[in-house]
């Protein structure tokens, strides 16, 4: 336990800074002490970290929340199972008292505190607390510990084996890699082995158990660099029943997956698939699947290895031997397998080291770690979570970003330090829809808003997104708030919260305004270009339905002619002076824009003398510039006439024009009956010329 | 004054604070001296004039506790009626109370002052 030579942490919850100053000085020095104000300020710090806490004394009668309300949370987020608390109160009705147990209180203790008293109960209940919590720790530690010593154990013993056998060490560690290899070929092709994912490590680490009869075997034997004889052959041959034998014998374990596969590998794995092998004599099935893998294992290194009576044959060769029968019958489908998996074979054996092996191990360790699961809350899960913590706080403390973490129950916003400071709020705040500062951040709309899209994600699609403006460090930002949706682990989950943090971004959505407006003006006369033009007339329509508008389009005449004869570029300036012209001739009020090459367009509200102040604009875009005579026609379509539809007051203003240009150009022409008829040929009229 | 003048001057039972205080008349000292920031008083006081119940109740409450704890027992006795009344949400004879918790809070806090 990482924890156990600090000193351990008291949470005092108690209004009174007297009450809490008394009690700390109590304890004395033997225990770090945290203060808490109020209800509020305890579970915000265990909302914090509810590890660290060794005890809690908690007062009953506070302001904002008392700790009957406190103990309510901490039964709620099962805090109260690792954090004893002892009451202190002067209330002694029983009926408070009860209540305060059944709320899962360890302890009282009332006023007038007792500097013994105190002492004696908070000593009592940690101690009883850390038993327990020692506990769960032994026996979790006991069961990892377990495992690794039954892979050491099994590991000593058959390097013991070997080395009595002058082998290279390797062996067995081959064995075991070959072991599972097939194994987990053989699951792959077929299940009438009925093997599960969990045998695996079972079978292959009985397989180095196999020649472990060999340790009754005398050395002169085993270690005969010639042929042995035949009485020899009998006596080496014995290791498999005394392998079996000794396993038998165990009297706690023999029971156990393991023991029981091994003694299936001691005994048979010099068992074959024709029934010629010993000692036994099974055939086909009879022998059990992981004495045929072993068996076949065996013989493979056997084959590759160098020894006292052979040179080490190569993998193709040792693979050749096999499949041709010289080392006897083995089981079809093995063979299948050995064939299938040879590459991976070839590839694990030779490249190995001790490094392997230790990798290996964590795998291992791994698998079993996800196989105690159950042990939750184990030092080792806690660990892990201060590390998570850690780390999360680390980064937060860099990152500028406005951290917030909300729960439901009690309603309580928490914000990352960095964030409060931006906001000017606290870091905790109760109730925090209706706490002024919170509010303040913001406008109505906003908060709003982002409830509104918490409240409506969902446990599948968690995460929301919202972009408005708040207040940060006393300014008003475009901010992004990012959030997620938290939930209960029961059958039916709970929202239970949110999470998230606000990022700043007022430059980027400066710049996206910008944008916006850039694509929405013609670059060339910085006039509103088409579209936009189109959105802000039905905008203005649609929002002044009392009003009536007129909108005129109008072009340069023979503008084509300045083009052609003075160039683009004079073209431009031309199309500039207009643009400057019909701004300084309007109001800002009224709608510009540029609606074509040289075609623009106004809309403005038709209001008593319209046709004087259109007749003032016709006469402004009018005149001489650089020497070029510049005139317009101008069409123009009324809402009164032709009614509020975009399309037609643009389709009519277009034919008034045309009307215009056929009436000699160089004038304007309100749209009325007697154009009703002209078809519009506007955009072919200069070009004709 | 000693701390023993001390709580003789005000009532209070010195021996069961002696023994609490796991008989260091330091710690007596300390805390007795603290009692003079303590504002549950003031908090009593306003909140009970200003009508507003809960947050009078729990001064009371804390001030009762506070001076429990110290063994300031006539003081103690008054602000511990005066919670119980306020608990049910009440006033009446709030005021009486009110006089007697002022009277001996000077009292106590006049005596504090001489401490050495």
């Amino acid at each position: 336990m990482g924890t156990r030579n600090e000193k351990q942490k008291i949470l005092i919850v108690d209004d009174s800074e007297m009450n809490r100053s008394i009690l700390a000085d109590m304890l004395g020095d033997e225990y770090e002490i945290v203060e808490a104000i109020d209800g509020a300020e305890a579970v915000a710090r265990l909302n914090t970290d509810s590890t660290d806490i060794s005890l809690m004394l908690l007062d009953i009668v506070m302001p904002n929340m008392d700790g009957f309300e406190v103990l309510a949370v901490m039964n709620k987020r099962n805090w109260i199972q690792d954090i004893p608390v002892i009451m202190i109160s002067a209330e002694n009705t029983s009926s408070y008292i009860e209540h305060a147990y059944e709320l899962g209180v360890t302890d009282f203790i009332s006023r007038p505190f007792d500097g013994q008293i105190v002492h004696r109960r908070v000593i009592n209940t940690i101690m009883l607390y850390a038993k327990q919590k020692r506990l769960i720790e032994l026996v979790s530690d006991q069961i990892y510990e377990k495992e690794r010593s039954n892979n050491l154990m099994v590991s000593i013993l058959s390097h013991i084996v070997e080395f009595r056998n002058g082998e290279s060490g390797l062996h067995v560690l081959h064995i075991n890699m070959m072991t599972e290899i097939l194994l987990q070929t053989v699951m792959r092709k077929t299940d009438k082995y009925n093997l599960k994912r969990s045998d695996i490590p079972i079978i292959s680490m009985a397989s180095a158990l196999h020649d472990i009869g060999k340790i009754s075997i005398p050395g002169e034997i085993l270690n005969k660099p010639g042929k042995l004889t035949k009485e020899e052959f009998d006596t080496m041959k014995t290791h498999t029943l005394i392998g079996a034998e000794m396993l038998d014998q165990l009297s706690y374990y023999k029971d156990e997956a393991l023991v029981k596969t091994a003694y299936q590998i001691c005994r048979w794995h010099h068992e074959r698939y024709d029934g010629r092998g010993y000692p036994d004599g099974l055939a086909g099935e009879e022998i059990p699947i992981a004495a045929q893998i072993v068996a076949l294992a065996d013989v493979y290194d056997a084959l590759t290895s160098k020894r006292v009576y052979k040179p080490a044959f190569s993998h193709e060769k040792a693979v050749e031997m096999i499949t041709n029968g010289e080392c006897g019958t083995f089981n079809p489908l093995l063979l299948e397998c050995l064939l299938e998996s040879a590459d991976s074979i070839q590839e694990q054996l030779a490249v190995n080291s001790i490094k392997q092996e230790s990798d290996r191990n964590i795998r291992n360790i791994t698998e079993d770690l996800l196989h105690y699961e159950e042990l939750s809350a184990s030092e080792r899960t806690l660990r892990l979570l201060e590390h998570e913590r850690t780390k999360y706080q680390f980064f937060a403390s860099l990152s500028s970003e406005i951290q917030f973490e909300y729960t439901r129950e009690p309603s309580m916003l928490t914000l990352s330090e960095a964030g409060a400071k931006m906001l000017n709020a606290a870091e905790i705040t109760m109730n925090p829809l209706e706490e002024e500062q919170i509010i303040g951040i913001s406008d109505d709309k906003v908060m709003e808003e982002i409830t509104k899209l918490v409240t409506g994600s969902s446990m599948e699609s968690p995460v929301i997104q919202y972009d408005g403006e708040l207040l940060v460090n006393g300014e008003w930002r475009w901010s992004r708030v990012i959030c997620r949706s938290m939930w209960s682990h029961e059958e039916k989950p709970v929202m239970t919260g949110c999470i998230g943090k606000i990022v700043d971004m007022h430059e980027e959505h400066a710049k996206i305004k910008d944008l916006q407006r850039i694509a929405s003006y013609d670059g060339l006369t910085g006039l509103l270009n088409q579209s936009n033009a189109k959105r802000h007339v039905m905008e203005r329509l649609h929002e002044n339905e009392d009003k009536d508008y007129i909108l005129a389009i109008f072009d340069i005449d023979y503008f084509k002619n300045a083009n052609d004869r003075c160039g683009h570029m004079f073209g431009d300036k031309v199309l500039q002076h207009m643009a400057g012209r019909l701004r300084g001739s309007t109001r800002d009020y009224d709608i510009t824009a540029r609606v074509g090459g040289d075609e623009f367009m106004i809309f403005m509200q038709d209001i008593e003398g319209i046709e004087s102040i259109i007749d003032r604009v016709y006469h402004a875009l009018t005149g001489k510039y650089e020497g070029f005579d510049i005139s317009i026609s101008m069409g123009i379509s009324r809402t009164r006439k032709i009614g509020r539809k975009y399309e037609n007051l643009f389709g009519c203003a277009d034919k008034a024009l045309y009307t215009a240009k056929q009436a000699g150009r160089a004038q304007y022409c309100f749209y009325d009956d007697s154009v009703k008829e002209i078809l519009s040929v506007i955009s072919s009229i200069d070009g004709e010329e | 004054m000693t701390i023993k003048e001390c709580y003789e001057a005000i009532g209070g039972d010195y021996e069961a604070v002696y023994q609490r205080m796991m008989k260091k008349d330091s710690l007596i000292m300390k805390f007795t001296k603290k009692f003079l920031n303590d504002t549950s008083y003031k908090s009593l006081k306003d909140n009970l004039s200003g009508g507003n119940i809960e947050e009078a109740f729990r001064a009371a409450h804390t001030l009762k506790g506070v001076a429990q704890n110290l063994a300031f027992e006539k003081l103690y006795k008054p602000s511990s009626d005066l919670a119980e009344i306020l608990r049910a949400g009440s006033t009446e004879g709030a005021g009486e109370l009110m006089e007697i918790i002022t009277k001996e809070y000077e009292k106590t806090i006049a005596a504090i002052s001489e401490l050495e």
